[in-house]
Formats: structure tokens, C-alpha cells, sequence
């Protein structure tokens, strides 16, 4: 059933296009990074493994973004298309629904990943961090991927609609990043530290930074940067058994 | 005959509207169950709570002896055309069933998918994307999906509505076979000649209260009408 509803979302995504113009708007984003990179004064004057960095960020970003906007629609759309209905008058249980939604989520992070190997490989060659950094950005990019996919698949089911869920959700995502934008005064202080440490995106760019500024490569070195990852989704997987009880509670369709 | 449709005491409220008060009925197998009532009387909310897609707020429901509370268990038993019809309108009539076809796990699903869609009268259009579709042919497609488990009970609710005169003939023709055959059908309709020509059963719903139930002839005596619609009439305007 998982492998059906999967191939089913995959072929609406071809079927529309909704998937490659994902896919080509990312490779632009990154073709436009690095072409900065080399020829932009100021950056091509960043060193080597702040180059890195960057665009590990950058890659980052893309792929929540797109795997928000576009898992938004994965639920709401059964809601909103009134397909809901006979989905779950099949024997379909609401794990084998959720879990091939999320299938699809990690297929489109996946292909972003594919999409951005390339430039990693180019872009660390000499550098001996190549392998770091596409391990590094495989493992952050499916735990953010899945916490970020997770939040959600919870507003979905709690709201019902893709302007809503969307909404939501990318409110939750920029105010994740809201630390990139405070001055360096303003990181200092106790009340960015406190944000910073519970943060996932301030611990995800605090990892890279430690792994590709500073080459700390080996895992135990970034474990503190990991933990508040695995526990933001934890959370959201809570967050989403509590959507999901709220929802069976309700019934398939709204009262 | 054996009980296959049962609820007991049934309601749901939404907010401060009572959509189904208390509701009680069986159904025996075999029949060709019609349920009638004026729009807004509790007919769709009757139907998704006895296929499980809604719950009740009171009392208990049993279709075919086992407690609608498993519903994995429940749709493998039943068919459901519903009044929400959702379609994927980008898959092709025949990549629809066969994705059900899927859910259900049926082993020789093109077979089956073939022989319903030539079954509903959509032989001809299987490869023909749903977005494309007339109103008429996506009901036909939504009735083949409640049978793509060739369930034994069938809950139809208004499987002939916007059918061409030929096409309801078709639907009844199929229905009344399918009957013949043995499966239950619980039959939903506003189109009372129809539900005269085809339930050997009626019950009628007023204001979310079952206000009758019983074969024709025996609502027609009970009301002193003389045919399905004065009945409709004299049960639901007192």
C-alpha cells in the first residue's frame, strides 16, 4: 500500500509537472550560488571551506523549502480534492497513508540531494571535505527534512486546508531562521544562545560550520548539535500522533 | 436471513444540530434496502457513520456481525458509492481501479478492473483521463470502485444521479443483478419510482428520526396511500 500511494503521488507530480519544476528551480538556485561564488568579488575571496559552507546552507534551505511547499499539499489535497473519503473506505490504515506521504517528501529531498552532489563535488574538489560534506548534508537534510515533513503532516491534519497548512508552515520554517538575521551584538546575547540551542537550523549551520570551517568531522564532535536535532523530531512526531488521534476522534470527514 | 446492517440508538450531532436522533435499523440479507428522506434529513451522515467514516456520538452499529470499530475489516466487507466523489482527475479511469484494485489487495486486478468498467459502461473510455469525464461517467467510475472488492453489502447513496435515462436503466439493470446474486443493497435515493421498482424494503428518515420502516405494500396500508410518493409525502410533511 505504501508503494502504491507512493507511485501515485509520484506520477501526479510528473503528471503536473509540480516535482521537475522543483527540481529545475533548485538546480538554477544552485548553479546561481556557485557562479557567484567564482566570479562575485566578495565571494570568491571566501576561503575555500567558507565557500563550503555557504553553500551547504544554501542547499539546506532549498530543500526545506520545497519539501514544505510541496508536502503541504500531499495531505491537504486528499481534503480539499474529497478523495479522503474513498481512500479510507480501502483498506488503508492511517500509518501505510502517512508513511507513503512521507516516502514521497524524502523522495523529493532526495532529488534535490541528487541535484546538488554535483556542486558539492565541484565546488570541494582539492579540499579533502567532500565526503564530510555530502555525508553531513545527507544526514542534517533527511532529519530536518523529516521534522519540518513531519510539522506538516500534523497542520494538515489539523487545518485541512493547503492554504492554511502552508501558511503554517512556512511561518514555522522562517522563524526557525530568524537567527541568520540577528547582528552579531545581538547572537551574543543570552536570549539567541537559548533560541540558538533548541533551534534545529541554528544547530544544523553551528554542525557545518564546526565540520567544514573548522574540521570537525567525526560525529561525536557534532553530537551536540545533533541531540536538539533528533529532539525537534521527536516532537513533531508527538505533535503529529496528537494530529492524527485528534483526527480519528473527528472522523474522515469535517462535522 | 441474517442481520447484515445493524445500528442501535445511533446520533450525531454537529454543534447544536441534531443530524441523526436515535436512530435504529436492521437490514437482512438479500435485501434492497431504500432510504428516503427530504434533503437535509440525515441520509449521508446515516451512511458514513454505518462505513465507518464517521463517528457516532451515541449508540452502536454491527454490519455483518462484527462491531463497526475495525474499519480495515469493515471496507474489505463493503462498497461504498458516496456522496463525496473525489477523483483523481489526472489518472485515466483504468489506472484509478487498478489503484484501488492495489488497496484492496485483489489478485487479478487487470482482469477485474476490465470486466468492471466494461460492467458500468465505461469500456470504451477506460483510457481516458477522469478530468475528462462527464458527471455520468464519473459516477459509473464511482460505482465500479464499490464494487472493485465485489463487496456482498453495497451502500449506495444517489448512484444514479446525474445519469442519462439510459444510464440509470443500465445502473438498476447491474444493481438488480448484483441483488439477484446475493449481495445486500442499502440504497439511498430522492428518485422514488426508482426505489419502488427496486427495494423489496423501505425506510424513511425525517429530521435526522426514522419515521418508518417496512416493506411497501405495508407503508402504503399504514399511511392509507397508494404509492411510494403520497407515503413520502404523508411521513415527512405531517
Amino acid at each position: 500500500m505504501l508503494r502504491l500511494l507512493w507511485s501515485k503521488e509520484l506520477k501526479a507530480g510528473l503528471y503536473t509537472w509540480k516535482s521537475l519544476a522543483w527540481l529545475l528551480v533548485t538546480s538554477l538556485i544552485f548553479s546561481v550560488t556557485s557562479y557567484l561564488m567564482l566570479t562575485n568579488r566578495e565571494l570568491s575571496l571566501l576561503d575555500q571551506t567558507e565557500m563550503l559552507w555557504l553553500l551547504s546552507k544554501v542547499i539546506l534551505s532549498a530543500a526545506l523549502l520545497v519539501v514544505v511547499i510541496d508536502s503541504s499539499s500531499l495531505i491537504t489535497s486528499e481534503f480539499e480534492q474529497e478523495t479522503i473519503e474513498c481512500l479510507f473506505l480501502a483498506p488503508l490504515t492511517l500509518k501505510d497513508f502517512v508513511l507513503g506521504k512521507l516516502a514521497v517528501s524524502f523522495t523529493l529531498w532526495a532529488l534535490v540531494y541528487l541535484v546538488a552532489a554535483p556542486y558539492v563535488i565541484v565546488t570541494s574538489a582539492g579540499s579533502q571535505l567532500t565526503c564530510a560534506m555530502l555525508g553531513y548534508t545527507a544526514l542534517y537534510g533527511s532529519l530536518t527534512v523529516l521534522g519540518f515533513t513531519l510539522l506538516v503532516f500534523a497542520v494538515s491534519f489539523f487545518y485541512r486546508s493547503l492554504r492554511n497548512t502552508l501558511t503554517t508552515s512556512l511561518t514555522v520554517l522562517l522563524a526557525s531562521s530568524i537567527s541568520a538575521l540577528f547582528s552579531s551584538g545581538l547572537k551574543r546575547s543570552a536570549f539567541a544562545r537559548a533560541l540558538g540551542s533548541i533551534n534545529p537550523l541554528d544547530n544544523v549551520f553551528a554542525s557545518l560550520d564546526n565540520v567544514l570551517v573548522d574540521y570537525q568531522v567525526s560525529l561525536g564532535r557534532n553530537l551536540s548539535f545533533l541531540l536538539p536535532l533528533v529532539g525537534f523530531c521527536a516532537v513533531m512526531f508527538g505533535f503529529l500522533l496528537l494530529a492524527l488521534r485528534a483526527f480519528s476522534r473527528k472522523g474522515i470527514t469535517k462535522d | 436471513m441474517a442481520e447484515v446492517i445493524s445500528a442501535s440508538h445511533i446520533s450525531k450531532s454537529y454543534g447544536d444540530c441534531k443530524a441523526v436522533d436515535d436512530l435504529s435499523l436492521s437490514v437482512q440479507s438479500g435485501e434492497f434496502f431504500g432510504f428516503l428522506g427530504p434533503n437535509g434529513a440525515g441520509k449521508t451522515t446515516t451512511i458514513r457513520m454505518l462505513t465507518g467514516i464517521m463517528r457516532p456520538d451515541a449508540g452502536t452499529i454491527h454490519i455483518d456481525g462484527h462491531e463497526v470499530r475495525n474499519r480495515q475489516q469493515l471496507s474489505r466487507a463493503i462498497g461504498v458509492l458516496s456522496e463525496s466523489r473525489g477523483f483523481y482527475g489526472w489518472m485515466t479511469g483504468e489506472e484509478y481501479l487498478r489503484f484501488f484494485a492495489g488497496l484492496y489487495g485483489i489478485a487479478d486486478a487487470e482482469r477485474t478492473v476490465s470486466s468492471l468498467l466494461e460492467e458500468v459502461g465505461l469500456g470504451e473510455h477506460k483510457r481516458k483521463t477522469i478530468g475528462a469525464y462527464s458527471r455520468g461517467m464519473e459516477q459509473r467510475l464511482g460505482l465500479a470502485r464499490a464494487l472493485v472488492n465485489r463487496p456482498q453489502i453495497l451502500f449506495l447513496d444517489e448512484p444514479t444521479l446525474g445519469l442519462d435515462p439510459q444510464g440509470q436503466e443500465d445502473v438498476q439493470q447491474l444493481l438488480r443483478r448484483l441483488n439477484q446474486g446475493g449481495a445486500t443493497v442499502f440504497y439511498s435515493s430522492h428518485l422514488l419510482h426508482e426505489v419502488s421498482r427496486l427495494c423489496s424494503m423501505v425506510a424513511i428518515i425525517n429530521q435526522g428520526r426514522l419515521v418508518a420502516t417496512g416493506t411497501l405494500d405495508a407503508l402504503e396500508r399504514q399511511t392509507g396511500s397508494k404509492d411510494l410518493q403520497s407515503v413520502f409525502f404523508a411521513l415527512t410533511n405531517p
